[in-house]
């Protein structure tokens, strides 16, 4: 269980376990972590899971949330990060989270494994199951089986919707591209939508495009719902059950 | 498409033997990748028997198409997908047959990564935790997804891919040639796109060199060799801690003609913007 640690100057103040729910920082006294100084707006900031990664989101507080030395607006945290808001700090223990358990009669020579070894059936079946459980216990194993699913909204292509079942798509005038764009000025790979091993990501081709408004910068990975905009077209990225 | 390649391979800093083995094939424009393990010298064994059995067999099939396909396939392949696949269960077999008679080689088993590119047509064939990758559009992008536990641990939601980077679990596969009598092979089929640039590595490169750092190595040197020596160069400088082999495939532009020229133009234009699309 992730644990996140409210401190002032070197004392800590709060300290709250990050579960399902996210957890709300600002300096209203209902939040989850208040913090109580002038400079925090009153729903500042939360943090929370999404698919396995804990995230903080600034909440378009005034003063702005801070992960070590930078400024976000979203980002992943780290075991050992630390959130800046105002004066305060807030310490990010990830530690306990992700440790599968490894008991399978070996632990004696566990430790660091430098040679290559490759899990007999038996060892990687069990292995398989412990991580299929934890998967359920904190619930991204569900998500795995819908689709991805583009849908599009506004502009000219060859189809309404388009299935994502391929590690690679690109959108673009190309007549290799998976979402075809109609029209002779739209550029030939306008962008890429590439699956990872943690979730989808929208890349640029020869144009940059557009997240729910704001252009990207670098890969992006897509949340359900997320709307894409690129050359003139609008696109809806969903998970299809 | 014009093709242009290079491969390097090294034995890095630290170990004394190198059991990374890789072949290209130029005229058939097929690229074949392995990482042995083993004790002794065995891993060099099942690692040059890999990478032999795989050009040797899409060799055969290609004068014989009515050789015999191993393993699975799936109805969409393409004839050289599906050969590149059975090549992949074939060199498995081999690797086990040939432990299972020398009890000295017990325990030795090898990763493949294979691609084989026709025309504007990609074919991949994959087992273990070597990698391939593509640069399109100035983004980099791993095709395969590795048979490591902690990926597979990434892929369910249990670690995040930074706690995967520094896992001490990161040797331990779940796939790997020669373990069983048969294996699970990923195979998929790209299309490819002009200006594609496609790298293959062993884990060698990929626990020393950083995915940014990658791509900026196959964006500023254009040619594959230099480009695939500079990053064996550089693996080896952050300590080298393995056998590092990188192959590099660059496809050309479409066509020539004032058309494309006008089109090259253009992109330079837009170039001006300082737009790589990377990381």
């Amino acid at each position: 269980m992730a644990k996140l640690s409210l401190m002032f100057e070197q004392r800590l103040v709060k300290e709250v376990p990050v579960g399902s729910r996210p957890v709300s920082i600002g300096r209203s006294p209902d939040n989850d972590l208040p913090v109580d100084n002038l400079a925090v707006s009153n729903y500042h900031a939360r943090v929370y899971f999404e698919a396995g990664r804990l995230v903080v989101e600034d909440l378009d507080s005034l003063n702005g949330t801070f992960v070590n030395d930078m400024r976000v607006e979203r980002a992943t945290l780290h075991d050992g990060d630390s959130i800046w808001i105002g004066k305060h700090h807030i310490k990010v223990d990830a530690t306990h989270d992700t440790a599968l358990p490894m008991d399978y009669g070996r632990k004696a020579n566990a430790p660091r494994i430098n040679e290559t070894m490759v899990l007999d059936t038996k060892v990687r079946r069990d292995m398989l199951q412990q991580a299929a459980a934890m998967g359920e216990r904190t619930q991204f194993a569900a998500g795995r089986l819908k689709v991805p699913t583009i849908i599009v909204l506004s502009g000219k292509t060859d189809q309404k919707e388009y299935a994502l079942t391929n590690k690679l798509t690109v959108i673009g005038r190309s007549s290799l591209a998976t979402v075809r764009l109609k029209g002779w000025f739209k550029p030939v790979m306008a962008a890429q939508i590439n699956q990872r091993d943690d979730g989808y990501y929208v890349v640029a081709g020869d144009k940059i495009p557009t997240v729910n408004g704001s252009p990207i910068n670098g890969p992006v990975r897509l949340n359900d719902g997320d709307l894409i905009e690129i050359s003139g077209v609008r696109l809806n990225f969903i998970f299809r059950e | 498409m014009r093709i242009r390649s290079g491969g390097v391979s090294d034995v890095g800093r630290v170990r004394t033997n190198n059991e990374d083995c890789y072949r290209i094939v130029p005229d058939m424009g097929l690229f074949v990748l392995s990482d042995g393990m083993g004790g002794e010298a065995h891993g060099e064994v099942a690692s040059a028997l890999a990478v032999e059995t795989v050009v040797k067999h899409c060799l055969e099939g290609e004068n014989n198409p009515a050789l015999p396909v191993f393993g699975e396939t799936q109805a969409g392949w393409s004839p050289r997908t599906k050969r590149l696949s059975s090549s992949v269960h074939l060199a498995n077999k081999r690797i086990f047959d040939s432990a299972a008679q020398h009890p000295e080689q017990s325990g030795m088993g090898a990763t493949l990564t294979a691609i084989w590119l026709v025309e504007n047509s990609l074919s991949i064939a994959h087992v273990g935790d070597s990698r391939a990758y593509i640069l399109r559009a100035g983004s980099l992008q791993q095709l395969t997804s590795d048979h490591s536990l902690v990926a597979e641990q990434v892929r369910r939601g249990i670690l995040t891919t930074a706690q995967a980077e520094e896992s001490e679990m990161q040797s331990v596969l779940l796939r790997a040639l020669g373990a069983n009598p048969d294996v699970e092979v990923d195979a998929e089929e790209q299309p490819l796109f002009p200006r594609d640039i496609l790298l293959l590595c062993s884990d060698g490169l990929t626990r020393m060199v950083m995915e940014p750092e990658i791509a900026g190595a196959l964006q500023s040197e254009p040619d594959p060799g230099t480009a695939a020596a500079r990053l064996v160069a550089l693996a080896n400088e952050r300590g080298g801690a393995d056998n590092v082999t990188v192959i590099i495939v660059s496809a050309g532009t479409e066509s020539r003609g004032w058309f494309s020229w006008l089109r090259r133009a253009e992109r330079k234009s837009t170039n001006g913007h300082g737009h790589t699309g990377g990381k």
